[in-house]
């Protein structure tokens, strides 16, 4: 029996190819992204257990803090201290801080990677160092510096090249020139580190001497990390975060969290195509136990039981999946290895003899790929159960035309007007509260009734579609529109294949496209600043850059913006919320919208702005008194809610405001947050010379970049459509899977109806219009797929807006070119996908073609 | 034919392998509803070799499905007896009964040979076997296919065997697992006249030489020369029953349902 269904299989091989692609590429994607995302997870680990200490001595961390937060060190006292203990049998004061940029001759910023941290330490001797001096000697002075080895590299460093380095502390910018090179035991992914002396890395890179950003223990032999991390915080009390080496390499691995975010968004993706490709296999399989009707009939008349004949549809199935899912997990270590290629080639550092192949992507693989297919075969094999003996006896031609069920249909439109209601339910419930989940919801409930309801209307939408066709094309236009239409359920599958990537193409381009109108609407409206700045890594904009900002001829203000948490408590309701500390010149640079009260009032009479949803959760309006806790001030104090703000705002979006004046007096100079954030706005008629000065004067300091607000436009514009592309190329995945499946189709409804159109061509149709029949075919469900897609993806997105509106994307923007370029997009997705169908149904030997037998 | 053949058959002391009483079968309901089969009531023998004729629509292919529990009965009832005299009802069989009725007990051979066209000749030969998880009796079988003469072309796909080479693989398959009844769907139909009077040669050696029941259905005046009884279907109903057949009685008898006014056409189905 199972002789019969392999023999089956590998006879039936050409007709299962686009099957196993769909497979292969599926799990190709699932084990590529496990396996990348481990060797990725595995290179940091193998990083963090070399730079690891036995145990670690650190400042309590400070949950509060923002990213611009003073810079938290412990006393040089405290290394003295600890060496003391008997458990311990070296300890190191170390350095280290991302507070710096380095920059190069022509300006530019040395770094290893893109995105990856620049790190500022001093060069101390362990016996077991992360790095070696590979050249050149350690640093011993102020002037020197020693660089990593990857970034030397990269940057064309060598012992002797000259650098600059920018800091925020008194120190400013100081020149450097490299002494020596340091090279990693273990590969390091894509930080820059750069080693001072320790007094240089004391006193420039943390601006005070005799402190330092923690100390690293050797716990004597025989002592074990948790015994010590005990000694220590017995001896050192409350103030400090102690930790074991496991638990510094677990925090390194929170760092470095991204990596699993990454991979569930690669696996969310790979995901979509593998339900595309469930589409693709259950259609093949409908096709394929059709064409064997009589076979199996034959079966069922010999004695074969309706499990047996289930079993071996299913053993099909079966061997699809496990050869579809070796094959993928083949490509997706290839898949991997290419991911690291790329990496390598935009920053990150990997290296790919540390690939990981891990047991589990390999299992993981194998179960996707193989429940995928039995599950999708899983309707096909009942319904090959369920042929009758009598199918042997019967002449088979074509199978029967199917009718879509009625109650499939039934049960889809309620499907379908739940998921509508649940989105018309998060659009009018808005940003707050149950919005969010009842959008998700709706999203995938309607696109569960429009798969269910697509055979249904693939009779309705092809219908009207295809209803030029035979004016334009006569008899051939008829017969290709028929043809979509008289297997609904298949072109149903078909095009639902198709509708799911393009639902979501569109979906995505609504919001992105609402995104970039209402920012730029916004921006118009609300900012008055000719020039923002901004910084990148893990430098803010430091003092230095600040004056000379200020300095800038042209210029008639420069408004500084910190960041920094508060806890603010009303009449009632307590919680934390973040502000925007200002100079009193962000009136004119940024309007923010107010429900009551002045924002001018926040700068002139000392207090402070809430946006609406704060103020109202601690039941306080203008004129109420919120007792206030700044972020490294020195306690509560009392300031009036002077102004209520909109919520419904894209920038600085849930900020409340208090002026730089109002906070000088409750937090002292050294706990002030750094600058992120600066307006500055021209003297009139000079825009141009001002921006041009700006620039240059911002030169020197790479990690500020300089916007004009047409260039910052053009930012949020290019920011949005980066994310949308990356999204669009994810995508690419499922909707070239549902490509296979348009091919697919059509490929089998050709073997097929092989009669039919020997018949056609008997009675004198040419090879070029039975071409274009089948073409014209193909054509019609791919544009039913896109107009599915794109409807359903409309509906989503116009929620979507809805949604968000209440935190600013309040203009709907429908992008008409990404709809225009879906549907010429799937048009020639159907003539592409028609190619080799259509040659082979105009090769068909006639007379052949008509002795064929099922 | 030898009468002699005939005659040891005939004297054999013979019980019955299937029978049929008062079986009806309707197509479709209310007035579109056609009858075709009319409280039918027939008893097959055992050991023999009965055609079953009639005029297009006359419900002979009918007949035969039900006796063989392929198809359904709207009334009446059908069974099958063991060779030691049990009956069993098929009309009261459930789908997994059915299934193993056929796979045990029940022999096919259709008109299109219906072999599966990825196995060769003897994998084609013992797929029941295969399927009901039994090994072949290799002595049986090699009778089988020597009687068959199919010795030579045992590892030939059906695509490389000739229409007769085919329908003998397919004898060979209905004989292989020693059923009670075979059943014959105009087995002759798609194969030349010698190819045809081959099978039907083995057929009748198989009924004569190995005790094998053997029901056909043919429309073919020839081809029911062979066998030792014949029934006349028309409109649903057994009209005639003869005995030791030759080709003119048959001929002569098929003749007067063209004088009844019956409709007969010589499509190759039904």
């Amino acid at each position: 029996m199972f002789k019969a269904s392999r023999r089956n299989f590998f006879a039936h091989k050409g007709r299962l190819a686009l099957s196993l692609i769909a497979v292969v590429l599926s799990v190709a994607f699932v084990t590529g992204t496990l396996m990348f995302t481990s060797t990725i997870t595995k290179t940091f680990d193998r990083l963090f257990a070399t730079t690891a200490s036995d145990v670690a001595v650190t400042p309590k961390s400070d949950k509060d803090a923002l990213p611009g937060s003073p810079e938290q060190t412990v006393p040089a006292s405290v290394l003295d201290t600890v060496k003391a203990l008997p458990g311990v049998q070296a300890a190191y004061g170390d350095v280290s801080t991302e507070r710096l940029a380095v920059v190069g001759p022509d300006n530019k910023a040395i770094s290893n990677a893109t995105g990856g941290p620049t790190i500022g330490g001093n060069w101390y001797l362990t016996p077991h160092p992360s790095v070696d001096l590979t050249s050149g000697r350690a640093p011993a002075g102020p002037g020197d510096v020693v660089v990593d080895a990857d970034t030397a590299a990269k940057k064309h460093l060598a012992v002797g090249s000259q650098l600059r380095i920018v800091t925020d502390t008194q120190a400013g910018s100081f020149p450097v020139t490299v002494s020596g090179i340091a090279t990693f035991r273990t590969t390091n992914p894509g930080a820059s580190i750069f080693y001072f002396d320790t007094e240089t890395a004391q006193t420039k890179l943390l601006g005070k001497p005799g402190v330092f950003s923690g100390v690293d223990l050797d716990a004597k032999p025989g002592t074990a990390d948790d015994t010590l991390k005990a000694e220590v915080s017995g001896k050192l009390g409350a103030g400090y975060d102690v930790k074991t080496r496991a638990e510094q390499e677990a925090d390194g691995r929170n760092a470095v969290g991204f990596i699993g975010f990454m991979k569930y968004v690669m696996l969310g993706f790979a995901g979509i195509s593998l339900l595309v490709g469930a589409f693709l296999i259950i259609n093949t399989f409908q096709m394929l136990v059709a064409q064997r009707t009589r076979e199996l009939g034959l079966l069922r008349a010999l004695g074969a039981s309706r499990r047996q004949v289930n079993r071996s549809v299913r053993f099909e199935a079966l061997l699809l999946g496990v050869i579809g899912a070796t094959l993928g997990i083949a490509t997706g270590a290839g898949l991997a290895y290419a991911l690291i290629a790329i990496m390598n080639k935009v920053g990150l550092n990997l290296a790919a003899s540390d690939m990981q192949v891990t047991v589990s992507s390999v299992v993981a693989g194998y179960a996707v790929g193989i429940v995928v297919t039995l599950l999708a075969a899983w309707i096909p094999a009942r319904r090959a159960g369920r042929i009758t003996p009598m199918a042997a006896l019967r002449e088979v031609g074509t199978p029967g035309d199917r009718r879509s069920s009625r109650i499939r249909n039934l049960i889809g439109l309620v499907v379908l007007a739940g998921g509508a209601a649940a989105l018309v339910g998060g659009a009018a419930a808005g940003a707050t509260g149950s919005g969010g989940s009842l959008l998700g919801l709706g999203v995938l409930v309607t696109l569960i009734g429009a798969i269910l309801i697509g055979p249904l209307l693939a009779g309705l939408v092809i219908r009207v579609l295809g209803a030029w066709l035979p004016t334009v094309f006569g008899s051939i236009g008829t017969m290709a529109q028929r043809n979509a239409l008289r297997n609904p359920r298949r072109t149903g599958a078909t095009a639902a294949a198709l509708m799911i990537g393009l639902s979501l193409v569109s979906g995505m381009a609504v919001v992105g496209s609402s995104l970039v109108t209402s920012a730029t609407s916004e921006m118009d409206k609300t900012v008055g600043a000719d020039y923002i700045l901004t910084a990148n890594g893990g430098l803010e904009i430091t003092p230095e850059a600040l004056a000379k900002a200020r300095a800038t001829p042209g210029l008639e203000h420069v408004t500084e913006n910190r960041f920094l948490n508060a806890t603010v408590s009303g009449t009632s309701g307590e919680g934390k919320m973040p502000f925007s500390a200002s100079s009193p010149t962000m009136v004119q640079d940024f309007n923010v919208r107010t429900v009551a009260g002045s924002l001018n009032d926040v700068f002139t009479k000392g207090g402070i702005a809430l946006p609406e949803a704060e103020a109202k959760s601690r039941h306080m309006t203008v004129g109420s008194v919120a007792t206030v806790t700044f972020h490294g001030g020195s306690g509560p104090v009392q300031l009036p809610v002077l102004a209520v703000l909109r919520d419904d705002t894209v920038f600085n979006h849930g900020d409340g405001y208090v002026s730089l004046d109002t906070l000088g007096k409750t937090v002292p100079a050294d706990k002030l947050p750094a600058v992120d954030l600066v307006f500055a706005k021209a003297d009139k008629g000079k825009q141009d010379q001002a921006y041009q000065a700006l620039k240059a004067d911002m030169a020197p300091f790479p990690q500020i970049t300089v916007k004009s607000q047409t260039d910052y436009k053009k930012l949020i514009h290019d920011q949005v459509s980066g994310v949308l592309n990356m999204v669009y190329g994810l995508l690419g995945l499922a909707i070239v899977v549902a490509i296979l499946g348009v091919v697919n189709t059509l490929a089998l409804s050709v073997v097929e109806r092989t009669r039919e159109i020997g018949l056609i061509r008997a009675i004198g149709m040419s090879r070029r219009k039975t071409r274009r029949m089948i073409r014209l075919e193909s054509v019609v469900i791919a544009l039913f797929g896109a107009t599915l897609g794109v409807g359903l993806g409309l509906a989503w997105g116009v929620a979507a807006q809805k949604v968000l509106s209440g935190i600013g994307i309040s203009t709907l923007a429908i992008p008409v070119g990404t709809i225009v370029a879906v549907f010429i997009g799937a048009a020639v997705v159907g003539l592409l996908a028609a190619l080799a169908p259509a040659f082979r149904a105009s090769r068909m030997n006639v007379l052949r073609a008509i002795a064929a037998d099922g | 034919m030898t009468t002699a053949a005939q005659a040891a058959v005939t004297n054999r002391a013979v019980g019955t392998a299937a029978r049929a009483q008062a079986v009806s079968k309707l197509y479709g309901r209310d007035e579109t509803a056609v009858t075709a089969l009319d409280r039918v009531d027939v008893d097959i023998e055992r050991g023999r070799f009965t055609a079953i004729m009639g005029p297009s629509g006359s419900g002979k292919s009918t007949l035969m499905h039900c006796l063989a529990g392929l198809d359904s009965v709207s009334s009446g009832k059908i069974w099958i007896y063991s060779r030691d005299g049990a009956a069993s009802e098929v009309t009261a069989m459930k789908d997994k009964e059915l299934t193993n009725l056929r796979r045990d007990r029940i022999g096919f051979i259709f008109q299109s040979f219906n072999l599966l066209p990825t196995l060769n000749a003897v994998e084609n030969i013992t797929l029941p076997m295969d399927i009901a998880g039994r090994k072949p009796n290799k002595a049986w079988l090699d009778r089988v296919i020597g009687t068959v003469g199919l010795e030579s072309r045992l590892k030939h796909r059906p695509s490389e065997l000739s229409g007769g080479q085919q329908q003998r693989v397919a004898v060979a398959r209905a004989l292989a697992g020693q059923p009670e009844i075979i059943f014959g769907d105009e087995p002759t139909g798609n194969l030349d006249s010698r190819s045809g009077a081959e099978v039907l040669g083995f057929l009748r050696r198989s009924v004569d030489e190995l005790g094998q029941t053997f029901v056909m259905v043919t429309h073919d005046p020839t081809a029911a020369a062979y066998a030792d009884r014949v029934l006349f279907l028309a409109d649903g109903r057994i009209v005639d029953d003869m005995a030791n057949p030759n080709a003119d009685k048959v001929l002569d008898r098929m003749r007067q349902f063209d004088t009844h006014g019956h409709n007969r056409d010589d499509a190759a189905q039904h």
